[in-house]
């Protein structure tokens, strides 16, 4: 069977991100787009090393969402709306996952542990914890727009905007005011590995 | 899929009449007569994030007052939108309050583009929305069309803007406008997310769209349902 349309799409950008952020230089160099797209002179503060270093923090955010749904998928008896939420987002957070680690090939860091306590152990909980992940997801992306690289920035801005329908989805669900906000605030990287690890992100 | 294909339809079902060329063609009219480049704009990034601590550079270039520009058109459109469908009386419970806070935002937005364009900002168009907002599946289904629309164009421009406070302002909306898209899709009772990677569009592609509609109007809409007919 051809590959869908969305598969297409997820390879395309995970492609991307890989030869944007890991090399790629010999195809770079066969290819006058690809050429284009790695670039060579840095404008401004924004670089591929500091690209590196973002996608390590994208990659424990990505990280902590996956385990967060798969948990509370197995743990939480999750019914209804709530449930197709999880696992929808579920499906699109380990295609955001394989993007990053595959673009930080071996430069990515180690699998983290988990330490939810009750927050997979409930719909109400689970619940409630998601729409904190998914604000922290959408502030922490926007968070870094200004420091990556243009290439880089173009695959986060197609990332950001489904953690972005993911809180609006999972607030709507909750009752919530799916966007209260005029302009959602960015978090910088040290208020996201902090809200990471309220969550139950452990790193050590 | 289904849900695009409607959506296509939707918007398809009338032919492109050149309004949407009309309008720009006014719009490079009233922009090359203030003059792009003059002017310098302080603050940007402080007045779009709502007074944080965000600095703007002195001056906007050429191409950010484009994509702006480009922006503030598509936020005219929605707010208007929004504005009708909440006068016109049509929605009810949650669709109500959904509406009325996507709308104030809207108007902010709109609000915001002016003040940080100042004279370099084009006019708002006239809108017909040909009955879409005065009843609620058919304002749903728009309103779905439209936010999916402003994701994929702020997407598409975000990473061609050059001020860093206006990127920091752009994306801080485009996260606003994916929130809305979600928010009214789970209201139309079709799938928030659908793909795990949002795509852009071209600023092309999504005037052809808005073309499609027929939205945008050279005249003002005979009001012919909320005024008396005078004929001599």
């Amino acid at each position: 069977m051809a590959p869908s349309a969305a598969e297409t799409r997820t390879t395309d950008a995970r492609s991307r991100l890989q030869l944007i952020v890991a090399g790629g230089v010999g195809l770079a160099a066969a290819s006058p787009i690809l050429r284009a797209l790695l670039g060579t002179g840095a404008a401004d503060a924004a670089s591929k090393s500091e690209d590196l270093r973002i996608l390590q923090l994208v990659l424990l955010l990505e990280y902590t969402q996956v385990a967060l749904y798969e948990r509370a998928l197995n743990e939480a008896s999750l019914t209804g709306e709530l449930r197709d939420f999880a696992q929808i987002a579920l499906g699109h957070e380990r295609q955001h996952l394989a993007a990053v680690k595959q673009a930080l090939g071996s430069k990515a860091g180690p699998k983290p542990r988990f330490e939810f306590g009750l927050k997979t152990k409930s719909a109400d909980a689970f619940r409630e914890t998601a729409i904190k992940l998914e604000d922290i997801a959408v502030a922490g992306y926007n968070g870094q727009a200004t420091n990556l690289t243009k290439p880089t920035l173009a695959v986060a801005a197609e990332i950001v905007s489904v953690e972005a329908r993911h809180a609006a989805w999972v607030r709507a669900i909750a009752d919530e005011v799916a966007a209260p906000d005029p302009v959602d605030k960015p978090m910088t990287a040290s208020e996201v590995a902090a809200g990471l690890r309220e969550i139950g992100l452990r790193t050590s | 899929m289904h849900e695009q294909g409607d959506f296509d339809r939707f918007l398809h079902a009338v032919d492109v009449d050149g309004a949407i060329a009309e309008t720009s063609h006014q719009r490079q009219l009233v922009l090359s007569r203030r003059g792009l480049l003059a002017g310098a704009l302080a603050g940007a990034g402080a007045l779009l994030l709502g007074g944080s601590e965000a600095r703007a550079a002195s001056g906007l270039s050429a191409n950010d007052v484009g994509i702006l520009n480009y922006a503030l058109v598509l936020e005219y459109l929605q707010a208007s939108f929004y504005t009708e469908a909440e006068r016109s009386g049509a929605l009810s419970g949650k669709t109500a309050q959904a509406a009325q806070v996507v709308g104030a935002t809207e108007r902010a937005h709109v609000k915001a583009f002016q003040k940080l364009l100042g004279a370099k900002a084009v006019k708002r168009p006239l809108f017909d929305f040909q009955g879409v907002t005065e009843a609620q599946q058919a304002f749903l289904k728009t309103a779905v069309a439209f936010e999916d629309l402003a994701v994929a164009a702020y997407k598409g421009q975000a990473p061609k803007l050059q001020s860093n406070a206006v990127l920091a302002a752009a994306v801080g909306i485009h996260s606003v406008e994916a929130r809305h898209a979600a928010w009214v899709r789970e209201l139309f009772g079709v799938t928030p997310a659908v793909n795990a990677f949002d795509k852009p569009a071209t600023k092309q592609s999504i005037n052809h769209i808005v073309a499609s509609t027929h939205f945008i109007v050279a005249h003002p809409k005979m009001k012919a349902r909320s005024r008396p007919q005078y004929t001599g």
